[in-house]
């Protein structure tokens, strides 16, 4: 079925997911829903995340043990799965805002030219 | 790997629907939230929810790459495969089954043979280098002597002459047993003599105390005794000061015990509890009967670096000096040397082998038949491997399937192998006849078992993945198309034919051994033993000397023993003799007649001593002459009865009543001559395969032993096992302290002589049943598999007219080749496999025809019968149907 023609926002890049999740877990410990609704509000509806692929986003990191998870009730007692940033992770997200500034820069120089 | 990736994955392992259910949670939370955020933008519910699901995307897609993301993948796969393998298997339940009793009589055959056979035959024998000890005996041509029991004498001779053996001790192997009092009821221990420097020779130590030394050879003021740990801990109940405690095991002199030997010691015989020492005169070894008597068995360890064939020569000087030295006793007296373990291994070897090799063969059977059954499943699922490849599977994940497959069989054979092996090797020992497996205990030997286990995994594989293969060459869309009509597979169908031939070639060899064997046995329970042994109950018995020290005693014993058995009611007659006919210990001796030139060579006539009428007890008939009478008691002149195989010898075209005989050779002033009063036909004194010997028959009351057995014989209509404890009961109120050595009916002591020759042939009977059973399975499994792949064929036919009794013969006469073929190769194979058991056979030639030609019609007709199922199921297809369900 098609995508609602209304919405312009564009996908988020696959590669780039890992390093928004972690970035908006820096905040604080959030579940999977809540992490999409971040990202498209940060991102003033621009990027919209396509939520089939967050889950796997999730368990890799979780596999990484760059993030941790936990079940806790939220809002109106529901059950939901929490992630949570651990060290390892908070390390590596400097790392990869880092890798990820200097890619950014290396396309606008190319960019820039001509 | 990490910790968490390895928790994870712990826990998707452990507990994958925990992990699935948390994922599926976890999902509805995100759809239900997304779902409230587009009711609150005004949404309605219904359509709230639709897009919520349209935003997430494939929710299964997601699933799935979730779980390939835990890293369980190949896991998950192979639990799959394994439970497909069982599914599968569960479909073609019959053949699941079959295959699985295929793998469990082959594994578990070969695991029990071979275990016995290690046990008996290749394990370490639990001396010190025991390779280097060996056993010695004498050999007389004259008196048909080989490996034969050694005089004193002559082994003491040879311990202080022979330079090439460290050393050499002396035991005996005959029955013997003690009467140990004093410990509750009085018990009777199985017992040994053996020389003091037994345990030096063979280098074991005991566990506790000493062992003998050499002056406890003679009598001396204590009498030593050694005992085992299996009686220490029983009836001693493991007293750590047993050492110099004293034994009643009657005798003059108290019995001190020196030493304890180790667990599981039980050389020469299973079962010994009591070692004593020889106790011999100081005078003896001047005396013509230390030389002349044979009795003790010697064992002997050679010098180091000295080989046995240097050490024999080193002995055989000796024996040549003693021929020279001791012309009376010793002329052609020879001895030579067997490894210790041949010896002790002795004639079980023979049948062991054959039952070796027969367990080898029916597991060869097995083989083709595992491989035969997968490959009849593996062709019948042709189309189904076509199908997943059409899929996208790939070779390798149809391999995995088919290999998962027939692990799964043969790790299910392969547990109820294990199992019936470890039933065998028991089962093996419990039923075998008394000292064939000279061992107390069969492990399951683990090599074997795996070895059995691997071989017929991998035939399987071999066979069953092979076509499996054969198959993934064809297009996939080429397979789909025949329907199942037709296989590239026809190379591995030729593969399966000849596997069924092969199978029933072997087992027509099996069964023709089996065949052979058991018309051997028959033969052999035909021979007429010489008396009649029903309705005839046996009471042995051994008097202690201490008690019974003079003739009038023991005489005086048996004679009111006798009486009052014939006073029983039921009893119509009793009498004793020193020893049963078909048993196998015989006492022999010379021969001399009166008047005649003595004989240039040794004879080896059997001297039996009997009380009361013997011969009427046992229906012996009497030829000529009388038996004794009570005028024969007295010490007067000296009678004797022959058997007419003596007579024959002996006295050709003489009358021998009246003759005068002699157990000497060159009778001189000390010879006892004895009367011939009469002569009585023979029994066979041995075994019932050895012909009947030269016997000579002597009043105990002239002669006197105390090893006796009592012959009751039963009124009519009475059986005898009723006499026993009456038997039982006047014994001990003749000798309340006596011990009884063993009470069995007459009929049990025949049978048992033919023991050995039943048991080998029924256990080979039984594999070659088990064959027989097995390459059935395997024609009735390429017949139905022919019937399965020609079924359209076959409805073409039918519908264009054949009659159905052409299917049927169409179907038989394809079966008859395969079981013709193997028929005729299993009788070609058997000329020569049969050899092997020329040995075991009696009053039959191993290329007997009969049994040829009656194991191939019994395995023809049979192959016929496994054929008549899948003719059947040919011709009752109903063409219409066939067709249609393609």
């Amino acid at each position: 079925m098609a995508r609602e023609p209304e919405t312009t926002a564009s996908d988020v890049l696959r590669g780039t997911l890992d390093l928004l999740v972690l970035k908006t877990l820096a905040l604080e410990p959030m579940h999977g829903w809540g992490i999409s609704q971040r990202i498209e509000q940060f991102s003033k509806s621009i990027l919209d995340v396509n939520q089939g692929s967050l889950y796997p986003a999730l368990q890799r990191l979780e596999q990484k043990g760059w993030i941790d998870s936990e079940w806790r009730a939220s809002d109106n007692n529901r059950r939901a799965k929490y992630y949570a940033l651990t060290a390892k992770g908070r390390k590596a997200l400097g790392v990869e805002v880092e890798s990820w500034r200097r890619y950014v820069s290396a396309v606008e120089a190319i960019l820039a030219t001509s | 790997m990490r910790l968490a990736r390895l928790r994870l994955l712990a826990r998707a392992v452990l507990q994958p629907r925990i992990a699935e259910r948390e994922l599926e949670d976890e999902i509805r939370f995100h759809i239900e939230k997304q779902t409230e955020l587009y009711v609150r933008q005004g949404h309605s519910r219904h359509e709230a929810f639709r897009r919520a699901r349209i935003d997430f995307g494939g929710v299964e897609s997601a699933k799935e790459e979730h779980r390939d993301g835990r890293g369980t993948r190949s896991l998950g796969d192979t639990i799959g495969d394994v439970r497909y393998a069982l599914r599968t298997l569960w479909r073609d339940r019959g053949l699941a089954v079959a295959g699985i009793l295929t793998l469990a009589l082959g594994v578990g055959a070969t695991t029990a043979v071979f275990s016995a056979v290690n046990a008996v035959m290749l394990r370490e024998l639990p001396f010190k280098e025991s390779a280097r000890l060996v056993s010695v005996w004498e050999e007389n041509p004259d008196r048909g002597w080989y490996k034969n029991v050694v005089a004193p004498a002559n082994y003491i001779d040879w311990r202080e002459q022979a330079s090439g053996f460290a050393g050499m001790a002396a035991y005996t192997d005959y029955p013997t047993t003690v009467t140990l009092t004093g410990y509750g009821e009085p018990t009777l221990l199985q017992a040994t003599n053996v020389s003091g420097n037994f345990l030096d020779v063979l280098g074991v130590r005991p566990r506790l105390g000493r062992g003998f030394e050499d002056a406890d050879d003679f009598d001396g003021e204590q009498r030593p005794v050694m005992i085992s740990s299996r009686l220490w801990r029983s009836i001693l109940r493991s007293d750590p000061n047993v050492i110099g405690k004293s034994l009643a095991l009657g005798g003059r002199k108290p019995w001190q015990v020196v030493g304890v030997l180790p667990d599981g010691f039980d050389f020469p015989l299973p079962g010994t509890d009591v070692w004593l020492p020889m106790l011999w005169g100081k005078d003896y070894r001047g005396s013509i009967s230390f030389r002349r008597a044979h009795w003790m068995r010697v064992v002997a360890r050679l010098k180091p670096g000295v080989d046995g064939a240097s050490a024999n020569a080193t002995l055989q000087t000796v024996v040549k000096r003693l021929e020279t030295q001791y012309p009376k006793t010793n002329t052609r007296m020879g001895a030579g040397i067997t490894p210790l373990r041949e010896w002790i291994v002795g004639d079980t070897r023979t049948p062991l082998l054959v039952l070796l090799t027969a367990a080898a063969v029916l597991l060869l059977i097995a083989c083709a038949n595992v491989g035969n059954l997968l490959l009849v499943h593996a062709l019948s699922r042709s189309r189904d491997v076509a199908l997943r490849f059409a899929l996208g599977a790939t070779r390798a994940r149809v391999a995995r399937q088919a290999l998962t497959e027939s692990l799964v069989l043969s790790g299910a054979g392969g547990l109820a192998g294990f199992g019936l092996g470890w039933l065998g090797s028991r089962a093996l020992l419990q039923m075998q006849p008394t000292g064939m497996l000279p061992v107390s205990e069969i492990g399951i030997d683990y090599r074997v078992l795996g070895f059995a286990v691997i071989v017929t995994t991998l035939s399987g594989l071999l066979f069953g993945l092979a076509p499996t293969l054969a198959t993934t060459r064809q297009a996939p869309a080429e397979a789909l198309n025949a329907g199942g009509r037709t296989f590239t597979g026809s190379g591995a169908r030729r593969w399966g034919r000849v596997l069924v031939m092969a199978e029933v070639a072997l087992a027509v060899m099996l069964t023709i051994g089996a065949g052979l064997l058991m018309r051997s046995y028959e033969q052999l329970s035909r021979v007429p033993p010489g008396f009649d042994p029903n309705g005839v109950l046996t009471v042995a018995i051994n008097l202690p000397g201490a008690r019974y020290d003079t003739s009038t005693k023991i005489i005086g014993f048996y004679r009111t023993l006798i009486e009052r058995a014939e006073a029983l009611p039921g009893v119509e007659r009793a009498a004793a003799a020193r020893e049963l006919p078909a048993t196998q210990t015989s006492w022999s001796a010379n021969f001399a007649v009166a008047g005649r030139p003595p004989s240039e060579q040794s004879a080896d006539i059997i001297y039996r001593e009997i009380i009361g009428d013997y011969h009427r007890v046992m229906r012996v008939p009497v030829v000529a002459g009388r038996t004794f009478t009570e005028a024969d008691a007295g010490e007067g002149v000296g009678v004797a009865l022959i058997n007419d195989v003596l007579a024959k010898q002996y006295f050709p075209n003489e009358d021998p009543i009246g003759q005068r005989i002699a157990p000497d050779r060159v009778p001189d002033s000390t010879t006892i001559w004895r009367t011939v009063v009469g002569v009585v036909t023979s029994e066979h004194q041995a075994s019932l395969a050895q012909p009947a010997r030269p016997e000579v028959f002597l009043p105990m009351p002239q002669n006197f032993t105390r090893r006796m057995t009592l012959v009751v014989r039963a009124r009519d209509g009475i059986p005898p096992t009723s006499l026993a404890a009456p038997m039982r009961a006047t014994v001990r109120s003749l000798d309340s302290l006596l011990a009884i050595t063993s009470i069995r009916p007459m009929t049990e002591v025949y049978r048992d002589a033919m023991s050995r020759q039943r048991f080998t042939s029924v256990l080979i009977l039984v594999f070659a049943l088990a064959g027989t059973a097995l390459a059935l399975v395997g024609v009735f499994g390429v017949l139905a598999q022919l019937v399965q792949s020609r079924r359209r064929e076959l409805g073409i036919r039918i519908a264009l007219g054949a009659q159905r009794s052409q299917v049927r013969m169409f179907v038989v006469r394809y079966g008859m080749r395969l079981v013709a073929v193997g028929v005729a190769a299993g009788a070609v194979i058997s000329i020569w496999s049969t050899k092997m058991i020329a040995t075991l056979l009696f009053g039959v030639a191993a290329t007997d025809w009969v049994t040829y030609v009656a194991v191939a019609l019994t395995i023809g007709t049979t192959g016929v019968l496994a054929a008549v199922v899948p003719a059947w199921r040919a011709s009752s297809a109903n063409p219409a149907q066939t067709l249609q369900a393609e």
